[in-house]
C-alpha cells in the first residue's frame, strides 16, 4: 500500500499532471500549427498549409546574422564560464580555505540578482571605464550569469568522486595538475558536458541583460524583441520560433539522457 | 595505515598555492565584472558620478526624493502583489504535481520530470510570443471564438492581451515547471520511514500530510516560492511586451529611467539599488531560515 496516496488520489493527481502538461505544451502546439499556416495573421480559421514562413526566414540576412551572433557569444561565454566554473568547483569540493561560506554565497549571487539591475550596473560600468558596446560585453555579462549554473552542475558531480582516486594518483607521483587531468577530468566530463550545454542555452536566450549591452551587432533574442514590433514579420518569427524551441527541446533532452547513461556507466567502473 | 582519516587528510595541507589560483579567476571576474558595476550603481545613487559634467557633491537627495515619492513606492507595491499573487499560485500548483513525481511511486519519474521541466529550458521570448499570438484581439483565442459564432467580431474580448492579467498569466506560465523541481528535491529525500511510522501510530494519510509530509517540504516550499518571487519582481521583459499600460512593472521603471527618452541615471540607481536591497535581505533571510531548519535533523 502506498502510504502517502490513495488509489482515487494518485488518479487525481495524475490527471491534473495530464492537465498542467498539456496547458504547457498547448502554446507551444499552437506555434507549430500557425508557422504552416498560410496567412499574414495568426487567426482562426486556418487557411491552408504553407513553407513559405520557413524559406521566408532562411532568407532573411539580419536574422541569420543575429543567431550566428547569439551563437557565437553563447560558445565563448560558456567556455569561460566552464572554465572558471570548473575551477571554482574544486576548490569549493575538495579545498579549505577561509571565509569559504563567504565565496561560495559570492560566486552563487548572480543567481538572485535581477537582471534588470545587473544589466544596468554593467551598462554604467562599461560606460565609466569607456568600453564600447559590442558582443564582446555581451560575452562578458553572459560569462557572470552563467557561472552559478555551472558550478551548481559540476559540484555535486564532483563530491560524487571518490578522493581516494586523486590520492592514488599522488601516491603514483602525480602532481596536482596532472591528476586532474588523469584522473578527475575524465570522471567529470558528463558534467562538464551538461555544464556546457546549460550555459550556452541560457546565453543563447539572454534578452534582459544583452538589451543593455549590446552594440550595433544584435543578438538573436534582441533581434527577436524587436521583430515583436512589427506584425508583418509576425508568420516568419513563429516559423523561427518553431524551430529554435525544436532544437533547444531536443538538445535539452539529448543532454540529459546522454548524462545519465554515461554516469551509469563511469558509476558502474569506479564501484 | 592505521592513521584516522581526519589526521591523514590534515598532513596533506590543503591551503596551498592552486587554492588561489583556482579561486583567482572566477573571484576576479566577479569582482570586476560583477561588484564593481554594482558599486559604480551606487556612486551614481549618491551622484558621485554622473551623466552631467563638471564637479559634484555627493548628496542623498535622490533617495529622499524615491522615499517620499509616492509614484515610485506604490509602483514598488504594485509589482511586489502582482509577484506574491504569481507566486503564490504557482507553488500551489506545482506541490500536486511534485508531489505526484516523489511520492505516487511511479517509475517513470524522472521522464515525467523532464515532461515538465523541458518547456522552462525552451527560449524565454518565444514562449511570451506564443501567448501574445494566443491572447491578441485578433489572436488565436478570439478569432476562435469568432469563427465559431460564440464573439461578436466586433467585440473581441480586449482585456485578454495588454493588461495586469496578461502579465500575471504569462510569468505563471513561464516559471511554473521550474517552481516544481525544488518541491520535488525536497518531497523525494524525505525519508519514507517516516510515513510508515506515521501510519503505524494510526494516522490518516490527510493526518500524515499534514502533520509529516507538509512541515517537511517547507523549506522546498520557501526554496520554490523565492525561485519566482524574485525574478518576477525585478520583471521588465514580459510586461513590455504583454503588458500595456495597466501592466507596467517597477523594472520597466527603471528601464525607462535609463531609456533614450528623458534618462534619469541618478534616480534609475536609487531604484535599482532598493530593489536589489530588498532581494539581498530576503535571500540572507530565507537562507537563514533553511540553515536553522536544517541543523537539528
Amino acid at each position: 500500500m502506498n502510504v502517502a496516496l490513495s488509489r482515487t488520489g494518485g488518479w487525481l493527481l495524475r490527471g491534473f499532471f495530464a492537465v498542467v502538461v498539456v496547458f504547457l505544451y498547448a502554446p507551444i502546439a499552437i506555434l507549430v500549427i500557425f508557422s504552416f499556416n498560410d496567412s499574414q495573421l495568426p487567426t482562426f480559421p486556418l487557411s491552408g498549409f504553407t513553407f513559405h514562413w520557413y524559406h521566408q526566414f532562411l532568407a532573411d540576412a539580419d536574422l541569420r546574422s543575429a543567431l550566428a551572433a547569439s551563437a557565437i557569444v553563447a560558445a565563448i561565454s560558456s567556455l569561460g564560464a566552464v572554465l572558471l566554473g570548473v575551477a571554482a568547483s574544486i576548490a569549493l569540493v575538495r579545498r579549505r580555505f577561509p571565509a569559504k561560506g563567504p565565496v561560495s554565497a559570492l560566486l552563487l549571487s548572480p543567481l538572485v540578482i535581477p537582471y534588470v539591475v545587473f544589466g544596468i550596473s554593467l551598462l554604467l560600468f562599461f560606460h565609466a571605464v569607456g568600453l564600447s558596446r559590442s558582443l564582446l560585453t555581451v560575452v562578458i555579462g553572459h560569462v557572470v550569469i552563467s557561472l552559478p549554473y555551472t558550478i551548481l552542475v559540476l559540484m555535486p558531480r564532483l563530491q560524487q568522486i571518490d578522493v581516494s582516486l586523486e590520492e592514488a594518483a599522488y601516491n603514483l607521483g602525480a602532481g596536482r595538475l596532472r591528476a586532474f587531468r588523469s584522473v578527475t577530468l575524465p570522471l567529470l566530463l558528463p558534467a562538464v558536458v551538461s555544464a556546457y550545454l546549460i550555459a550556452f542555452t541560457t546565453s543563447f536566450d539572454e534578452y534582459a541583460v544583452a538589451s543593455f549591452v549590446v552594440g550595433t551587432r544584435t543578438t538573436f533574442p534582441i533581434f527577436l524583441y524587436s521583430a515583436l514590433r512589427f506584425p508583418n514579420q509576425l508568420p516568419q518569427v513563429i516559423a523561427v520560433a518553431v524551430v529554435v524551441i525544436s532544437v533547444s527541446l531536443i538538445v535539452v533532452i539529448g543532454a540529459e539522457v546522454g548524462r545519465r547513461l554515461v554516469e551509469r556507466r563511469l558509476g558502474a567502473a569506479t564501484g | 595505515m592505521d592513521v584516522p582519516p581526519a589526521r591523514r587528510r590534515r598532513r596533506r595541507p590543503r591551503l596551498d598555492l592552486t587554492t588561489p589560483t583556482l579561486l583567482g579567476l572566477p573571484l576576479g571576474w566577479l569582482a570586476v565584472f560583477f561588484v564593481v558595476p554594482i558599486a559604480i550603481v551606487g556612486a551614481y545613487s549618491v551622484d558621485a558620478l554622473s551623466l552631467d559634467p563638471g564637479p559634484h557633491a555627493v548628496t542623498l537627495d535622490a533617495w529622499h526624493a524615491f522615499l517620499q515619492s509616492s509614484i515610485y513606492l506604490s509602483l514598488f507595491w504594485k509589482s511586489v502583489k502582482m509577484s506574491l499573487l504569481v507566486s503564490t499560485v504557482v507553488v500551489l500548483l506545482a506541490y500536486p504535481l511534485a508531489y505526484y513525481l516523489a511520492l505516487s511511486g511511479t517509475k517513470r519519474k524522472y521522464v515525467l520530470l523532464l515532461l515538465l521541466i523541458a518547456p522552462f529550458l525552451t527560449s524565454y521570448l518565444l514562449r511570451v510570443l506564443a501567448w501574445k499570438v494566443i491572447l491578441g484581439n485578433q489572436g488565436v483565442i478570439n478569432s476562435f471564438l469568432v469563427w465559431t459564432g460564440l464573439r461578436d467580431p466586433d467585440h473581441p474580448i480586449s482585456q485578454l492581451l495588454y493588461s495586469r492579467f496578461a502579465v500575471m498569466l504569462v510569468l505563471g506560465y513561464i516559471w511554473l515547471p521550474f517552481v516544481a523541481l525544488p518541491i520535488f528535491v525536497t518531497l523525494e529525500s524525505l525519508d519514507r520511514r517516516l510515513f510508515e511510522a506515521a501510519t503505524d501510530l494510526g494516522a490518516s494519510r490527510l493526518q500524515t500530510f499534514r502533520r509529516v509530509t507538509l512541515p517537511l517540504s517547507l523549506p522546498g516550499i520557501m526554496a520554490a516560492f523565492l525561485f519566482v518571487f524574485i525574478p518576477t519582481l525585478g520583471e521588465f521583459v514580459t510586461p513590455s511586451l504583454v503588458g500595456g499600460t495597466s501592466g507596467y512593472m517597477y523594472g520597466n521603471q527603471i528601464v525607462d529611467l535609463f531609456g533614450t527618452g528623458f534618462p534619469d541615471w541618478e534616480t534609475g540607481s536609487v531604484l535599482a539599488l532598493f530593489l536589489l536591497g530588498i532581494v539581498t535581505i530576503l535571500t540572507i533571510v530565507f537562507s537563514r531560515f533553511l540553515g536553522t531548519r536544517q541543523a537539528p535533523a
